[in-house]
């Protein structure tokens, strides 16, 4: 069915308007303002406070720190859960069952999901009671409140992408290869490690893409869980916003933020490239 | 037997409900080359993967050179084998896909080398040591799946259907040299197929199944001249089921009013005679002795090159094809023509089921 020329203005007409009123527009006017002071006169201002200040240099930093613990735990707890649920789990039911159990959270609100944390981790919650109980600790922890628990809140959000990243990339792989790879003398372990994880490269660099770029920029859980302590990013340019009205300084943090991210990913993608062409 | 290299015994399989192996006995000698050949779902890709390790039996032995192989894994058995879709590793070259098995075994670097090397030349395939596997044909991947296989030097070289998925003039390309690949190496080989062309080209036997068993074993011209059953008449080669009444006393008969036919039958009731169409001739047996002859009417014939096929009808009904080898006896026929038909006495066999 071929699409005319004014249908197919029609159809792409939709999406691309969204995508400039909700996404080009604010950019670009956050771009313009970045590079202006409060009077409205343009200037390079903001970006000579943000290069002369180490401030917010510790900050980005910290930020993109957490942004690969972040992707570090979910990658671990999350490729050990969707291996379970691709290889150990045999009825299809259980399969859908524990999908539901993870993806559900989704559907949560942030802050909901946030502060039912700080109440686990606290220092008479669950976790601490449990350390306690069972010896391994003597006095509570300090759990939220802290760098760590932002860590833990942000892993806890971000898993479900991690996990179905990963499963999707693992329910598709082609069973016969691990059995030629038993067949050739792997024992179970070896045949994971050279043939089921490079297989599975993709969706685990997808995964950790996704998930740190959604780790670097996340306000809330990193507000809550910090409890006011210390600052990522988004939260520093929230404050600039709202609290400062700084508008302009505001912008010029949020294009930092924006244009290391993007450095960051394109240097793990090159890096990676080359790998998964081979993967055909 | 006890001198077999491996034995199946009494083994079994059931997936729930279903029984995909049905006590099955099987021995196969060191060094032969034996094809499991059956129609999808009798039980032979089953009975292979239960060799290999894949597959768990329900029930009943494996043993390999004397060891019993129940309990132990695929990656312990002397065994290798050669996917259907080949299954090479997709992210790794040919060279390393090769030298996977060795790798896994401890072999030193040095000789991993020269071992992949020779087994590529095998194979013909040395060129290709660089290349990924997406980057190769049907028949160049098969070429790899074996070297990566036989590099190991296993016991036991198991096929499950390795030429299914190419086009004829390969396959047959491909069957002569498994053949002397066989014939140079001295493994033992068990070929799974549904082919059964393929089955009497390449194996020393031939184990026929059906529903989860063995219904009969042994050479590829012992299972044609010599089917035991209807189904392994019909299934190897091409026969004439001619139904037949046997009498208590054994002579056999086409019909209750017909002449005797020179057979003999141990049980009494419905048989089938059964006579391959290209042992009927055309014409007066002369002087030939024991012939069996009788006379039939010409339905219909085709020219299919190296000679006629003739479609023609029994006096009782049932339709009869011929093959005769010679042009010359068919060609003089047309279709309603009654025409008198012969073939030597042992080349028709009476089947009980």
């Amino acid at each position: 069915m071929r699409i005319g020329r004014f249908e197919a203005i029609l159809l792409l007409g939709g999406p691309v308007l969204f995508l400039v009123v909700f996404f080009i527009a604010p950019f670009a006017l956050m771009t313009i303002a970045s590079l202006q002071q409060k009077s409205g006169e343009w200037s390079a201002g903001q970006y000579a406070k943000l290069a002369t200040d180490r401030y917010y240099w510790e900050i980005l930093l910290e930020t993109f720190k957490i942004g690969l613990w972040v992707a570090f735990v979910t990658f671990v707890l999350g490729y050990a859960l969707a291996y379970y649920i691709t290889f150990q789990v045999k009825t299809r039911f259980v399969r859908r069952v524990i999908f539901l159990v993870v993806v559900t959270p989704l559907f949560t609100s942030n802050i909901v999901r946030s502060f039912a944390w700080i109440i686990m981790l606290g220092r008479q919650g669950i976790v601490n009671q449990g350390l306690q109980a069972s010896g391994l600790t003597s006095e509570p922890l300090s759990l939220v409140y802290s760098k760590t628990g932002v860590i833990i809140g942000l892993s806890y959000v971000l898993l479900p992408f991690m996990v179905l990243t990963v499963s999707s990339i693992l329910q598709n792989l082609n069973q016969t290869l691990l059995e030629a790879a038993r067949d050739l003398g792997a024992s179970p372990l070896m045949a994971f490690l050279k043939v089921t994880f490079p297989l599975s490269l993709p969706g685990v660099i997808a995964g950790s893409l996704m998930v740190f770029t959604l780790a670097v920029s996340a306000y809330v859980t990193p507000s809550v869980m910090s409890g006011g302590r210390f600052n990522v990013m988004p939260m520093l340019i929230f404050q600039q916003y709202m609290v400062l009205f700084d508008f302009n300084f505001g912008a010029a943090l949020a294009i930092l933020l924006m244009i290391t991210t993007l450095l960051l990913m394109g240097a793990y993608v090159l890096a990676l490239e080359r790998r998964a062409r081979t993967l055909g | 037997m006890s001198d077999d290299f491996i034995s199946v015994d009494r083994l079994s399989k059931r997936f729930g409900p279903v029984t995909a192996l049905v006590e099955v006995s099987l021995g196969v000698r060191r060094g032969e080359f034996l094809s499991m050949l059956g129609p999808s779902g009798c039980g032979k890709t089953t009975l292979l993967r239960a060799i290999a390790g894949f597959i768990e039996p329900s029930s009943g032995e494996i043993r390999i050179d004397g060891k019993v192989m129940n309990a132990v894994p695929p990656n312990r058995r002397p065994v290798n084998t050669v996917f259907q879709n080949y299954a090479l590793f997709p992210h790794m070259t040919v060279w390393e896909n090769v030298a996977f098995g060795p790798r896994r075994r401890g072999v030193p670097r040095r000789e991993i080398a020269g071992q992949v090397s020779e087994v590529l030349a095998m194979v013909g395939m040395e060129d290709f040591g660089a290349r990924y596997p997406r980057a190769l044909s049907g028949g160049q991947q098969q070429r790899v799946a074996l070297a990566r296989a036989i590099v190991n030097r296993p016991r036991v070289l198991l096929l499950d259907e390795p030429l299914g998925a190419l086009d004829l003039k390969l396959r047959k390309r491909m069957q002569v040299e498994l053949k002397r690949l066989h014939e140079r190496l001295g493994l033992t080989f068990i070929y799974v197929t549904h082919d059964q062309e393929e089955a009497l080209a390449m194996s020393d036997r031939i184990a026929v199944m059906k529903a989860g068993e063995i219904v009969q074993l042994g050479t590829g011209e012992e299972i044609y001249r010599n089917p035991v059953s209807r189904y392994v008449a019909d299934f190897i080669g091409e026969a004439n089921l001619i139904d037949c009444v046997a009498e208590p006393g054994g002579a056999v008969r086409l019909g209750p009013d017909r002449a005797a036919l020179p057979y003999a039958s141990a049980a009494a009731g419905p048989a089938t005679l059964m006579v391959r169409p290209e042992d009927i001739r055309v014409g007066d047996p002369g002087r030939v002795d024991g012939a069996v002859a009788l006379s039939a009417t010409v339905r219909d014939k085709v020219f299919i090159g190296q000679s006629w096929r003739i479609f023609a009808v029994l006096p009782t009904g049932q339709e009869i094809t011929v093959q005769p080898g010679s042009s010359h006896e068919a060609e003089r026929l047309v279709p309603g023509a009654v025409t008198p038909l012969w073939w030597p006495r042992e080349r028709g066999r009476i089947l009980v089921q």
